[in-house]
């Protein structure tokens, strides 16, 4: 019989990509970027008991790391004003192809944006339905969908002025 | 670079190479990490806070020192300490006392039920508002302290006045302007302390929660 730690574990490893990007998002450095890691994992794991059988595990899981990232967690290092993002961030690093130098711009440029913005083009290019996007952050899905269209245009600017 | 459109890029950001970054064994280490998080700061002041003020009701209902510093100040005056007045001031207190202590279990119960509330699954809004809320507790519980403070000075200021009036004691101007004085100065000075503790304390922990609250509204209110 698998433990639950084993279980939560696994869990944890076929979604680590969801707590990467938002670990990415909501940093600027790599230790705050490992340390904001593991704290979503602990408020994960403090939240399993709850969450089982009670919703879709990307609701619960967008949930918990939205929250803590947003909410709770506290940075070490100094956030840097937007002008002085580091745009040669690793996430340039290891770029081969247009598709993927666009990805890692995109990071860059989703970082200028507000907290819950930032949340709100996660989870649209996550390709979550508005609906979800809206019950997530507590909106209405009407404005969550508004928000979204203006938020492509300014988008489309940044990265438009960035490269 | 090429034409930049975000609905062609869902496919590349689902896709992006995810590094496996921990295995099994680091995941189990991280159960055991030590949760750094605004939640359990402002948990932590809040504890603080209650105590501190729990503390000096217990120290000053242990020591009864109320009474007895009002009396002094009463005899200081030239009011004569009767037998009746002792009585009085004694039952005015211990109703003070039994008030204050059912104030302060009531704001525990609500305390550690808000805290209980608090539950990170729920959405941003309902977690922030949450949040705030526990928070708000410990707010309401310092000032209804605070109007407490200042009510009963202001009670017992009008009743040495009163009483001094009913003896017919010759108080000189200075002793009275003083004893008046130095009432209004330090009830100024704790209300002065605590208002700049909150702007403060207060001011830093709510700040981040509010900046993402009003982010929220804002968007709610923008349909269009």
């Amino acid at each position: 019989m698998i433990s639950k730690e084993k279980e939560f574990a696994q869990l944890i490893k076929d979604n680590q990509g969801l707590i990467i990007k938002v670990s990415r998002l909501y940093t600027n450095s790599l230790e705050d970027e490992e340390d904001l890691f593991q704290e979503i994992v602990l408020q994960l794991w403090r939240s399993y008991d709850s969450f089982k059988g009670n919703s879709k595990i990307s609701t619960w899981m967008y949930r918990v790391a939205l929250n803590t990232a947003i909410t709770l967690f506290r940075k070490k290092s100094k956030s840097l004003p937007t002008n002085e993002l580091d745009i040669n961030h690793r996430d340039f690093v290891e770029d081969d192809d247009d598709k993927q130098q666009q990805i890692s711009l995109l990071y860059t440029v989703i970082k200028t944006l507000p907290n819950v913005e930032r949340a709100i083009v996660m989870m649209y290019l996550d390709d979550l339905p508005y609906r979800d996007i809206a019950e997530n952050l507590g909106i209405t899905e009407v404005n969550a969908r508004v928000k979204m269209n203006r938020l492509k245009k300014t988008l489309k600017e940044q990265m438009q002025k960035y490269a | 670079m090429p034409e930049f459109d975000l609905h062609s890029l869902k496919k590349a950001w689902q896709e992006q190479p995810v590094q496996q970054k921990y295995d099994d064994n680091e995941i189990l280490k991280m159960l055991n990490r030590k949760s750094r998080n605004y939640v359990k700061y402002i948990f932590w002041i809040s504890v603080a806070e209650f105590l501190f003020i729990t503390a000096i009701g217990l120290f000053y209902i242990i020591q009864g020192k109320e009474s007895s510093s009002y009396l002094k100040i009463l005899e200081r005056l030239g009011v004569n300490k009767t037998l009746e007045l002792e009585t009085t001031f004694d039952n005015v207190f211990l109703v003070l006392k039994i008030l204050s202590l059912s104030i302060t279990a009531y704001f525990v119960y609500k305390f550690y039920q808000n805290y209980k509330g608090i539950k990170i699954e729920e959405n941003l809004k309902s977690f922030i508002l949450k949040i705030i809320n526990f928070k708000k507790t410990v707010n309401a519980f310092i000032l209804i302290n605070i109007v407490l403070l200042i009510t009963v000075t202001s009670i017992f200021t009008i009743f040495v006045l009163y009483i001094v009036n009913i003896q017919n004691v010759e108080v000189s101007n200075s002793s009275l302007t003083g004893f008046i004085v130095g009432i209004i100065i330090s009830t100024i000075l704790a209300v002065l302390m605590v208002w700049l503790y909150y702007r403060i304390v207060y001011g830093i922990i709510i700040r981040k929660l509010d900046k993402n609250l009003n982010q929220l509204k804002e968007i709610d209110s923008q349909e269009s």
